[in-house]
């Protein structure tokens, strides 16, 4: 026999279930079948990647700043900066790895993005090299390199003597001439979000004004940023230092779908 | 009705609003973490990619091992599901407010470490794209209060009710010594 207090129990038990049900059922009911999207201008105005949208924008010599397969199913965006430690980390401890292994067999399609921070003295100079690097085709090495050395560079700000050690003489002088009318302060983000200026003399400073417009855009807030794009949709920026094997889990993830 | 009367309706609508406050803000969180990225229909393999999705928020805090943080991820949004909709029943409300306070206290420890450490990480409170900052953390802090408050509440209210329930016992009535 259950007795009389022991009914009222399960009689209160049992309304508070029923109303609970009813509230989640009224919430599955109004709630949008298909969520907004998210704040990043890539995917609330275009679901297409910013390089591709800005693929038929760009001059012919435009420093090509990817790795990998431009037809990979997965294409990675990063907004970084060569002097931030976090941005070093994420290169070293991430990035090398997936270099390695997702974007050599042609998952995965690496763009970075110049986003250098005014409190950081040397990185806008360090982008330009880059840059010039990436007008001649040696983007991947040069920038292996100033992430490698990035304890050392930024202690007097010579770059060159790394860059020598990544590229062949000839390339070096390339670089050097590309280089030559950059004599200014390389431009850098604002804390203010105002528009830096290029250097009207050095051809690499629009380049790297452009990517700063667009991290301005996304918004980067910290670097390094990154967005991922997948089958024409694009996921929420995530910023921060993300292991290699949460990344790959992630991307395993994508690709099953 | 007496003003202890009054006092004891005020203290049960407050707990009653927090209790469902609580809940909502867990629910919600559960929500923002488990809804569709991308335009994505809601489907197990869209759950699977947004839980991907947070596991990269978990491991961007630096705390746990790689082999870690993604079960920490698979385990905390239907968790908060639970414990919302444990708090929207109200039942045995005072182990789901001290549970939900010992959850949110350890959340704002996380939280306060990270930002003293200088990392500039999403929250991934309430879904992804949300900077750790002060704000996050005035809003997690706020959120902590209030959750102490309703276990106080419901700690308090429960001696009440068993004071109340418990059988009178007439000590001058005279035994029977037959």
């Amino acid at each position: 026999m259950i007795s009389r207090t022991s009914r009222d129990f399960i009689r209160r038990i049992a309304a508070r279930i029923c109303s609970t049900a009813a509230i989640l059922i009224a919430f599955a009911i109004f709630a949008p079948a298909s969520p907004a999207q998210t704040a990043t201008p890539t995917s609330a105005k275009s679901s297409a990647p910013a390089h591709k949208r800005a693929a038929a924008d760009a001059a012919p010599g435009a420093p090509v700043k990817t790795i990998g397969n431009r037809n990979a199913p997965i294409t990675m965006e990063v907004f970084s900066d060569y002097q931030c430690p976090s941005c070093g980390s994420f290169y070293e401890n991430t990035l090398r790895a997936m270099i390695q292994d997702y974007v050599a067999s042609g998952k995965v399609y690496l763009i970075h993005h110049d986003f250098p921070l005014q409190m950081h003295t040397y990185s806008g100079q360090a982008a330009r090299w880059a840059n010039a690097a990436a007008m001649i085709g040696q983007f991947q090495d040069v920038d292996a390199v100033l992430f490698d050395n990035q304890a050392k560079w930024p202690v007097d700000g010579d770059i060159e003597k790394y860059v020598a050690g990544a590229v062949s003489p000839a390339n070096l002088k390339r670089i050097e001439a590309i280089l030559k009318g950059c004599t200014a302060p390389p431009p850098t983000s604002k804390a203010d979000r105002s528009l830096p200026q290029p250097e009207v003399g050095c051809p690499v400073d629009t380049y790297i004004v452009q990517d700063i417009v667009l991290g301005y855009q996304i918004p980067v807030q910290a670097t390094p940023t990154f967005i991922i794009h997948y089958k024409g949709q694009s996921y929420p920026a995530s910023s921060g230092i993300i292991t290699w094997p949460i990344l790959k889990q992630f991307f395993d993830t994508l690709l099953s779908q | 009705m007496t003003p202890n009367e009054t006092r004891g309706n005020f203290a049960r609508t407050l707990l009653l609003l927090g209790r469902l406050a609580l809940a909502g803000i867990f629910l919600f969180a559960a929500y923002a973490k488990l809804k569709p990225q991308a335009a994505m229909p809601w489907s197990g393999s869209s759950i699977k990619t947004s839980l991907s999705l947070f596991a990269m928020q978990v491991d961007s805090y630096q705390l746990l091992p790689p082999q870690l943080v993604s079960p920490a991820a698979h385990f905390l949004p239907p968790f908060e599901l639970f414990l919302g909709l444990w708090l929207l029943s109200g039942v045995l409300l005072r182990y789901a407010s001290l549970i939900t306070t010992l959850l949110l206290g350890a959340f704002f420890a996380v939280m306060v470490r990270t930002y003293m450490a200088g990392l500039e990480i999403n929250c991934g409170c309430f879904g992804p794209g949300e900077r750790l900052g002060p704000l996050t953390l005035l809003r997690d802090g706020s959120l902590l209060a209030l959750a102490l408050a309703v276990t106080i509440g419901a700690f308090i209210h429960g001696r009440k009710s068993r004071t109340e329930s418990a059988p009178v016992t007439h000590a001058s009535t005279p035994q029977r010594t037959d």
